[in-house]
């Protein structure tokens, strides 16, 4: 695999444990179906600790952090932020408590890719709204099983795969990513552009229409307006 | 009254200027343009031995810097980047300043800056930018404000200020343009601004 090639029309990089990637699925599922394309939906799985510093929570409550004022101010807006267009898509979004380790759930987006592409919308939207809930623990392989089982996705050999040949191609993936100019979710990959955040889908329906008209500028679009 | 916080220098926030313009000019609202000294740095060479973090920060400066590029060239803006971002105080201690045309002084500090290469930390230019805009601001009131830039910054930041171009509006705060569909919207319900 190819971190900027693919067959399909664009490539859509995503992480669950992103609060942006959480606010983005949506969208981007909403542009696949309006298109009627299929994207070729991939996992980074973001290293937070190395650029953003690390933090843990218990009960509400900072019991431990590796964060400069600076990055707290910007991990709170991002989660403030991302919270508020969650609440407008009818979800809820919680502060997660630690920083999690999601190599195991993002591999699960290659191993649908792999048996059973017409479920992954299933996939995604029966995961990140859980998860951002808190009501999964996704470092708990038979928890990623049963999200699988629960959007309609073969299970059987998915913990082996997930372990040998699957975590082979995720780290795979990941080690091109950086060097490629990818360093974050959602990233939209298309002829060799690279977009990080999903106020690109407007120029990404553009592109994929045809372009017809001016380019527009970056938006989140918010319905009705 | 919808509050701006920008900074000369920061490419989102030269971007930003003329759709939040335009936006407001469609909701017949008004723009309080707020300085607020961003950080601004030259995007480091590749080094054979940077840590992780700093390979994540290296690419993404160099993709940010291609995505303006990118937007500003689709609107047809120039747009030249430095080697050295500079410093932009004294013409954000201007914004401190009284104003008879703050859109005026905004429009012409980014066109000097990403056009014209100008230093904006310079008093002198400032003063001619200032005049050449209709706002005529005393060299001593011009001076105070730059005086007293570093307390303002602070309190800035401890407002909850930590980059721009961050909009205010109501209790809400908004980092960059991508939000001006939902700041439009919220507009039309008729939530007011701080002024």
């Amino acid at each position: 695999m190819h971190a900027l090639q693919s067959d399909s029309p664009l490539i859509v990089y995503i992480d669950i444990k992103s609060p942006y990637a959480f606010v983005a699925i949506a969208p981007t599922l909403q542009l696949e179906a309006e298109l009627g394309l299929a994207f070729d939906w991939r996992p980074l799985t973001l290293d937070i600790p190395s650029y953003l510093g690390s933090a843990r929570k218990k009960a509400g409550k900072v019991v431990e952090s590796k964060r400069s004022p600076a990055q707290w101010n910007a991990v709170r807006y991002a989660y403030r932020d991302a919270r508020r267009y969650a609440e407008m898509q009818g979800h809820m979004l919680k502060g997660t408590e630690k920083i999690w380790d999601t190599r195991q759930v993002n591999t699960a987006i290659l191993w649908v890719n792999r048996v059973a592409r017409d479920r992954l919308a299933a996939f995604l939207t029966h995961v990140y709204p859980a998860f951002w809930r808190r009501e999964l623990d996704v470092e708990d392989m038979s928890v990623v099983e049963a999200c699988l089982a629960a959007a309609g996705v073969p299970v059987a050999g998915f913990a082996g795969w997930c372990e040998g040949e699957g975590r082979q191609a995720h780290d795979a993936l990941q080690a091109q990513l950086h060097p490629a100019g990818i360093y974050g979710v959602p990233t939209y990959v298309f002829e060799g552009e690279i977009l990080f955040g999903r106020e690109h889908l407007p120029y990404v329906r553009w592109h994929l229409t045809g372009r017809q008209g001016p380019a527009p500028d970056i938006a989140y679009e918010v319905a009705g307006c | 009254m919808l509050s701006l916080f920008i900074d000369f220098k920061c490419p989102a926030s030269y971007l930003a200027l003329d759709p939040t313009v335009a936006l407001a000019a469609r909701h017949g609202t008004g723009i309080s343009w707020q300085a607020f000294r961003s950080r601004q740095e030259a995007i480091p060479a590749e080094r054979a031995d940077e840590t992780r973090g700093e390979t994540h920060r290296r690419v993404r400066a160099l993709q940010r810097r291609a995505t303006h590029s990118k937007y500003a060239g689709l609107r047809g803006l120039e747009m030249a980047f430095r080697a050295d971002p500079g410093e932009s105080d004294a013409a954000l201690s201007a914004l401190n300043c009284h104003l008879a045309d703050p859109l005026a002084y905004v429009r012409r500090a980014f066109r000097a800056y990403w056009m014209e290469g100008a230093d904006l930390n310079d008093a002198q230019t400032v003063f001619s930018l200032l005049e050449e805009t209709g706002n005529p601001v005393g060299q001593g009131e011009l001076a105070a404000a730059r005086a007293g830039f570093d307390g303002y910054q602070t309190e800035m930041e401890e407002a909850g200020i930590f980059i721009t171009p961050t909009y205010r509006l109501a209790d809400q705060t908004f980092v960059g343009r991508e939000h001006l569909p939902l700041i439009g919207r919220l507009l039309e319900q008729g939530v007011a601004g701080e002024v």
